[in-house]
């Protein structure tokens, strides 16, 4: 595949971007040289801001006001776009390119129906009937696998799950046999299991329809899955290309061995299996239930039944002092709910037993217990107020926990504990990049030294070396403070590293405790065999 | 902050509005001395005259220089309405980011009494209050601050509840912060960018509101050059010379355009992305 005499489908020929910025001109792109062919799957992988969707942009020539193109040209089949007009570039626009974006959510219009908007890229492009475009619409439905097309047709886009969703936006993007097809983190915003469906399906369309496909992803080994040639960008410039094997078999530049090493693998454990004996737990979960909505207040006065949304049902678990307990399952199974409950974020309905002492409700959670039961969340942009500096947002919890004395000592002191200089004190969080952010909300989660932790996806927001930063940061901390951890997640592979016993959720309820090293065994229950087979294998293991 | 004048100024309706108030501003700081005559100086002989190089505005009924009266009013007038809109806005934001923080029953409780408080007409409620408490200048300031904050507080709640869901003031709770540190501290903060601009948009109203109050003459009271009252006074001797009743309705006018200008533009340059 790497000698096709032919010309390629989509060529980038040194092409380069700028942004005219406030406090500049900012390079996102640099002499980029690409080439797609015909039925190829070209995989471009990189960290955030490293100008993969920038790329993306440019070919669909959609860009802001602000950017400018010193040079280069983008070939599509040998013509160049950058020489097209506005409306030349409309035309090709979904008839000849087209583009699957990351969250399906946001890229369908959530008050026409999908077939609706499947139809109209048939009515524009293609010249059909409304009655014929939705006729193929069905078709197109049934092909990317949908089991009622025709209902599907009607359906709005909140009365279809994430994966649906997703399987219509590819469906739209196939609709017009284009040559191009740009695939921007397509399954991100999707759940383990269906995004390895989703991944099946656009190996399948691929191979049918020949098309030749850009895979945008940070994730390498999704890539390295689907790819048959890896491109690997960072700060806007190509490191290394060619065909997935020798990327992974034999990288040549160090940028390149750092993210193939930085992928977390199940196989490498970094924390000993010790077995903690089980006499005293640290916590233990006793029927906790969590739902949410408000009872309604006719229905309170009238004292009839209200129907409310079980986020958690009747969980217990328990964790040990020193242990790192995973807690993994896709969005909506109740990970967080539970998180949010143990720190009197949700009203919850059982009982939470802290080192010997027995919490009933969010009013039986003291000083004391808020000081022992520390939490940190997955964006570290929300869960830093903007407006607050480091020094500020760091000294609260020992204002409140425990004694104010020498302020400016300790911050630098916590700071220097998650390996930031001091100095970083007198500075807001947009001015630091999201790894140390991450870090400060970490430094400010141990601040009060705390015996147990809840790290709610903490690295999910995080490149994958910077991930591998933090978590080593994290295991580092727990050596020295003997904290316990409850590390939600939905990364498998990340959580079989680290965790001692793994808890597996599925809508709001608890389908087992593992100890890590027998998740994979063929006596798991039947969810967790499915989740473990859908994973992503780590990148190593494609060789 | 130059970056943030920048694109301030950028903006036709922010540069017309920062020039306008500027202007205003200066009228305001050194008005009693730049007027040339006492606003207060009666000259019997020299009634309703037209502008001249002598009364650059002419004069009123009285034979007083209503270029120098405007100088001088402009303190009662305009520093009135900024202070009566930023004590409306405060108990507005305060009570609005309380309302947002607490949410359930209190939220509803809350914006329900403030929604029956709006159903009334702002004027009609300043003329409420100030017939109540009785008529002075420091009572119409509290009549129009009362006016102003349940929409203030009806504003501050909408941006608050998204804040309200942010980790940060969840990490506060936690934490086991006080709802009074958390409502100050980690949730007004980050509210303020559009309550500055309603605010600004609110000065113009307040202007109005206060002029129509002195109009009534329950604000204000003669001799004092305040402006709504000038026009109030003035009504009766329209017909003799217009300029008494025109120039001050101008000045109200001006700066009404000016703070409503900088408010448009303030929204501009605050939300970069729109």
């Amino acid at each position: 595949m790497t000698t096709t005499p032919e010309t390629p489908v989509l060529a980038i020929d040194n092409y380069s971007l700028d942004y005219d910025t406030a406090s500049g001109v900012f390079h996102a792109l640099r002499n980029i040289d690409l080439a797609v062919h015909r039925g190829e799957i070209l995989g471009l992988v990189g960290e955030s801001g490293s100008g993969k969707t920038s790329l993306a942009w440019s070919i669909m020539r959609y860009l802001p006001k602000n950017a400018r193109e010193p040079g280069g040209r983008i070939l599509l089949s040998g013509e160049n776009l950058l020489e097209k007009t506005d409306a030349q570039i409309e035309a090709f626009r979904g008839r000849r390119i087209s583009m699957v974006f990351q969250d399906p959510s946001t890229s369908l219009n959530p008050t026409l129906s999908l077939g609706t908007q499947l139809a109209e890229v048939l009515v524009r492009h293609r010249g059909l009937t409304r009655q014929q475009a939705w006729k193929e619409g069905e078709a197109m439905l049934d092909r990317v696998g949908l089991k009622t097309p025709a209902a599907m047709m009607n359906r709005m886009p909140h009365e279809a799950s994430g994966g649906e969703k997703q399987r219509v936006v590819i469906a739209s993007a196939f609709a017009c046999n284009p040559e191009c097809i740009i695939f921007d983190e397509p399954t991100t915003a999707l759940d383990v299991i269906t995004s390895c469906q989703i991944l099946d399906l656009f190996v399948e369309l691929q191979a049918e329809t020949g098309v030749a496909s850009l895979y945008i992803s940070h994730d390498l080994a999704l890539v390295s899955r689907t790819a048959s040639r890896v491109a690997v960008i960072r700060r806007g410039e190509i490191v290394e290309q060619g065909a997935v094997r020798d990327i992974f078999a034999r990288p040549q530049q160090d940028y390149t061995r750092e993210l193939i090493a930085a992928v977390p693998d199940p196989a490498h454990r970094l924390v000993g299996d010790r077995v903690f004996e089980t006499g005293k737990p640290l916590v233990r979960i006793e029927n906790v239930s969590v739902h949410y909505g408000r009872r309604p207040f006719l229905a309170a006065i009238t004292g009839r039944k209200a129907e409310r949304v079980a986020g958690n049902n009747a969980i217990s678990l328990s964790i040990n002092p020193g242990e790192v307990l995973g807690v993994v399952g896709e969005s909506g199974s109740g990970k967080s709910t539970l998180a949010k409950a143990m720190t009197g974020l949700n009203r919850f309905e059982g009982r939470i037993w802290f080192d010997g002492r027995e919490i009933r409700n969010v009013g039986d959670m003291d000083n004391a217990y808020r000081k022992d039961v520390q939490i940190i969340f997955q964006h570290p942009d929300a869960s830093l107020n903007p407006r607050q500096k480091i020094s500020e947002i760091l000294s609260r919890p020992l204002k409140l926990f425990g004694d104010a004395s020498h302020l400016d000592q300790k911050v630098g002191d916590m700071l220097e504990q998650v390996r930031l200089p001091r100095t970083h004190a007198q500075r807001y969080p947009h001015q630091l990049s999201g790894g140390e952010k991450q870090r400060v909300a970490i430094a400010r989660a141990f601040a009060s030294k705390p015996k147990l932790v809840i790290c709610d996806e903490i690295t999910s927001a995080l490149d994958v070396s910077v991930q591998a930063s933090v978590v080593q940061l994290l295991l580092e901390l727990q050596k020295t403070s003997g904290a316990s951890y409850l590390f939600i997640t939905h990364d498998l592979n990340l959580i079989r590293q680290i965790a001692h016993r793994i808890a597996v959720m599925y809508r709001g309820n608890l389908v087992e405790i593992a100890p890590a090293a027998d998740i994979d065994s063929p006596d798991r229950a039947e969810y967790t065999r499915r989740l473990i087979e859908a994973v992503p294998r780590p990148a190593g293991q494609y060789l | 902050m130059t970056d943030f004048v920048k694109r301030l100024l950028r903006t036709p309706q922010g540069a017309i509005g920062v020039f306008l108030v500027l202007l205003v501003l200066v009228v305001v700081l050194l008005g009693p001395m730049l007027a040339p005559y006492d606003p207060e100086t009666l000259s019997p002989l020299a009634r309703y005259k037209g502008p001249s190089p002598a009364y650059w505005l002419g004069t009123d009924q009285y034979g007083r220089d209503i270029f120098s009266r405007l100088l001088i009013g402009a303190r009662a007038t305009v520093v009135m309405a900024v202070l009566a809109t930023i004590a409306g806005t405060l108990i507005g934001a305060f009570i609005g980011t309380t309302s947002a923080f607490l949410g359930g029953r209190a939220d509803e409780l809350i914006m329900r009494t403030i929604d029956a408080v709006m159903s009334i007409p702002s004027l009609l409620f300043a003329l409420l209050v100030v017939n109540l408490l009785g008529s002075s200048t420091v009572n119409a300031l509290i009549a129009v601050a009362i006016a102003f904050a349940p929409g203030m507080a009806r504003i501050t709640r909408s941006v608050a509840l998204s804040v309200r869901k942010q980790d940060y003031v969840n990490a506060a709770v936690a934490r086991g912060e006080s709802s009074g540190y958390i409502i100050l501290r980690e949730m007004l903060p980050n509210v303020i960018a559009p309550i500055i601009v309603e605010m600004t948009i609110r000065v113009s109203f307040a202007v109005m509101l206060f002029a129509t109050l002195s109009f009534l003459g329950l604000g204000a009271q003669p001799p004092a050059a305040e402006w709504g009252l000038m026009v109030s006074e003035a009504r009766r001797y329209m017909h003799l010379s217009a300029g008494i009743l025109i120039w001050p309705s101008v000045a109200i006018a001006i700066v009404a355009v000016g703070f409503n200008l900088l408010g448009d533009g303030l929204r501009d340059a605050l939300n970069p992305r729109t």
